[in-house]
């Protein structure tokens, strides 16, 4: 009796040498049935490397959900035409937070989905570390990564779509000197905050910077740390220092405890996000009218072109955030060149990009209403516009050519 | 003394259950390790995952020296892998100097930061160790990221471009670096090996099982974890060049990264079977393909799937082995065997 109730539990672990082998030619054989499926179809794979875990994973998956909306509307229009009416086809996967992880990633794509370009990955580091691969194997590489870097070193192989950051910095900067201005206010002393993370530290250099270069003081440059519990000590040096305006720099938990304390204290002085968690539908989620009237930089904005934005927000119930926009400008962009190119090979496709003006479909969605990328394939039509939260919308209110509202700069929320 | 008999006697009890002489084993694995690259695209993912495994192979085994053979569980070893990795990096584009020149250097300067962390630590065990250590990790990430000027800051830097050169460590393709992991892992395993049959290896382990009756038998237990620490930190340097060279791009969040490196390195080893000369390596072969795979099937379905997969099937392991993969291969080979013999 007991003999045969251990004879079952050890025949269940018998791995016969025919099963091993047969696994092991299956394995074998894998990489070889897929490029045999793969070519029988002729599809366009193109691949989307984004977060999709982790604390960027929101913006991964807005991404996703943009790239998809405009595949899905290319692909129903007919596909790329000039080749036979192919159909976009995204291979997506995760990036994760490690760029050795998201390289190779993108490498599997390259050499195992044939993907004629890449499209990712939101954070600059992890882009730059996809760029090295997808140079190496001269896949075009399309970004909306704000990372200098990126465009800076020679590639031939990475598209650009938004301001650099730098420009973004500077933007964000002289932009509120400006508005400022505009409502009769000449600003003499600034604050910056910023979390002490790679992303808070180096948009404050960029903002201490821009202050330099227009002779204006900081008088409050303060770092704190990630996910701070209690944002008082910090409003009270804020208010102390006497600055007419704040830059916090933040996603968007910590954005949320900044400005609900800057508030609950009566302290309205106009306050500057830089991106990130100042742009999303969140942020007014979670504070409701205490967020009206704060300011931030942004690359893009959904007001520009309404028309098109819309369908976003019909979709998934959401308007269409920055990086969304982007990522759709870029899908647009691909499929326009593609159809221009009439093929699907890497050198075609990058002629095909770097020549033309896309001001079709999509990629007008961008600010300057197309996409020109320059010979180090950087979109120089591009420029970051400034916007403020005005009820349940992100309104565009700088420059002026771009403007959909006035600002309410002496409302101070 | 024979290699055989010598690696029989260093205590590894699943290779004695092998059938055949573990020197022809390691010969045939060494033999199949060389050829594999040759018949797969040599830019390809395959094979850029076998170099990864391979590298993590040789981290994991150079943690072990410290990890395992001490028993000191360093979660910093990121520190000095990033100490390579920044030091090589900042001489080539600085000063135009040869990575394997930098590779050097970047261990002379782990070596002497593992010998400045000994101060503080030696006197630590357990916890308190671990815990001084993963903070020597982040006080080397809050340097890189706040020392704008010379590492590039949080934005990471950028090993610069060269055409295909040994001397210059830069090649197109993946496959001498697929090369240059396996020989690191070969000789990384080999001064794992030799300290751990050598006299230091008897020191530690009379240290690991109990420091005061080692101290009184007259063991400097403090040279002993010293020369561990010392060899596992230059090793690890070494090695945080050889991936600064693979990756061509690094930020101070990912290479001095308690989840991407100093925790992982442990991981490996302990999932392979800590302390032993085969766990981490079979510790690697099984995480990282895992991670990919993963990663390549469930990724695309819903977000943190992967993950949890991956976690998951790590938690399931350390529950149902906790001695690692090498003790249930043990066990599974053991148990066809008395399958068969009846």
């Amino acid at each position: 009796m007991s003999k045969s109730a251990e004879d079952q539990r050890s025949s269940s672990l018998v791995v016969s040498r025919r099963t091993i082998l047969a696994g092991t030619g299956a394995a074998l054989a894998m990489p070889f049935i897929a490029r045999q499926g793969m070519a029988a179809a002729k599809d366009v794979n193109v691949g989307v490397v984004v977060p999709l875990s982790g604390a960027n994973a929101q913006f991964g998956i807005n991404s996703r959900n943009a790239i998809q909306l405009v595949a899905d509307e290319i692909n129903a229009a007919g596909g790329i035409k000039s080749l036979g009416g192919a159909k976009l086809n995204l291979i997506i996967a995760d990036s994760t937070s490690t760029p050795t992880t998201a390289a190779t990633v993108a490498q599997r794509m390259i050499s195992q989905n044939s993907v004629v370009a890449v499209l990712g990955a939101f954070a600059s580091s992890l882009t730059l570390a996809i760029s090295e691969v997808t140079e190496r194997r001269g896949i075009p590489l399309l970004t909306m990564s704000f990372s200098d870097v990126l465009t800076e070193r020679g590639f031939k192989n990475v598209f650009q779509v938004v301001s650099k950051g730098s420009t973004l910095g500077r933007a964000q900067f002289d932009y509120s000197v400006a508005l400022a201005k505009a409502s009769g206010e000449t600003i003499g002393k600034v604050a910056i905050m910023y979390e002490d993370t790679a992303y808070g530290t180096s948009q404050a250099e960029g903002l201490r910077q821009a202050a330099k270069a227009a002779g204006i003081a900081v008088v409050l440059d303060e770092a704190y740390p990630l996910g701070v519990t209690d944002a008082t000590p910090l409003i009270n040096k804020l208010r102390s220092s006497g600055a007419q305006l704040v830059f916090p720099v933040s996603y968007l938990n910590d954005s949320i405890l900044i400005v609900r304390t800057m508030r609950q204290q009566g302290l309205d002085i106009p306050t500057i996000g830089g991106a990130a968690g100042y742009v999303i539908p969140d942020f007014r989620k979670a504070l409701a009218d205490l967020g009206d009237g704060v300011l931030s930089i942004s690359p893009a904005n959904y007001d520009q072109a309404p028309e098109l934005t819309e369908r976003f927000r019909k979709r998934f119930g959401y308007f269409m955030v920055h990086e969304a926009i982007e990522h759709a400008a870029l899908t647009g962009v691909l499929a326009s060149a593609l159809e221009n190119a009439k093929s699907t090979a890497p050198d075609a496709l990058r002629a095909a990009l770097l020549g033309a003006t896309f001001d079709q479909g999509w990629a007008s969605v961008m600010t300057g209403g197309s996409v020109r990328f320059d010979e180090t394939g950087h979109n120089k039509n591009a420029y970051p516009v400034m916007v403020q939260w005005q009820k349940d919308e992100l309104v565009t209110v700088y420059p002026p050519e771009a403007a959909k509202g006035k600002a309410q700069w002496s409302k101070r929320g | 003394m024979s290699l055989s008999s010598s690696l029989g006697n260093a205590g590894t009890p699943s290779l004695r259950t092998l059938p055949c002489r573990p020197v022809l084993l390691i010969a045939a694995a060494l033999g199949m390790a060389g050829l594999v690259p040759l018949g797969l695209d040599p830019q390809g993912y395959t094979l850029r995952v076998l170099t990864l495994t391979l590298l993590f192979a040789a981290m994991a085994q150079s943690w072990n020296i410290v990890g395992g053979l001490a028993n000191q569980i360093s979660l910093g070893h990121a520190g000095f892998f990033g100490i390579g990795a920044y030091t090589s990096t900042i001489l080539l584009r600085d000063l135009g100097v040869s990575p394997w020149l930098g590779m050097i250097a970047g261990m002379g300067l782990a070596g002497l930061a593992a010998a400045i962390l000994s101060v503080p630590t030696f006197r630590l065990k357990g916890h308190y160790f671990a815990l001084v250590t993963l903070a020597f990790g982040e006080v080397m990430r809050v340097i890189a990221n706040s020392w704008s000027s010379v590492t590039g800051g949080p934005v990471g830097i950028s090993v610069p471009f060269a055409p295909n050169s040994l001397w210059m460590f830069q090649y197109n393709t993946v496959r001498p670096y697929y090369y240059v992991s396996l020989i690191a892992l070969v000789l990384v395993s080999v001064v794992f090996w030799r300290i751990k049959t050598g006299a230091l290896g008897y020191r530690l382990r009379a240290i690991k099982e109990n420091p005061d009756a080692a101290e009184v038998i007259g063991i400097d237990t403090y040279r002993a974890k010293l020369m561990a620490g010392l060899v596992s930190a230059v090793l690890t340097a070494a090695l945080g060049t050889v991936y600064a060279q693979f990756s061509y791009f690094f930020d101070p969040d990912t290479i001095f990264g308690v989840a991407s490196i100093s925790v992982r390195m442990a991981l490996i080893a302990i999932v392979g079977g800590v302390s032993l000369t085969f766990g981490p390596i079979v510790g690697a072969f099984f995480i990282i393909p895992l991670e990919e795979i993963s990663n390549a099937a469930l990724a695309g379905r819903a977000a943190g799937l992967s993950a949890f997969v991956y976690g998951a099937l790590l938690i399931a392991i350390i529950l149902v082995k906790p001695q690692g993969l090498l003790a249930l291969f043990g066990d599974l080979y053991k148990r066809l065997r008395k399958e068969s013999s009846r």
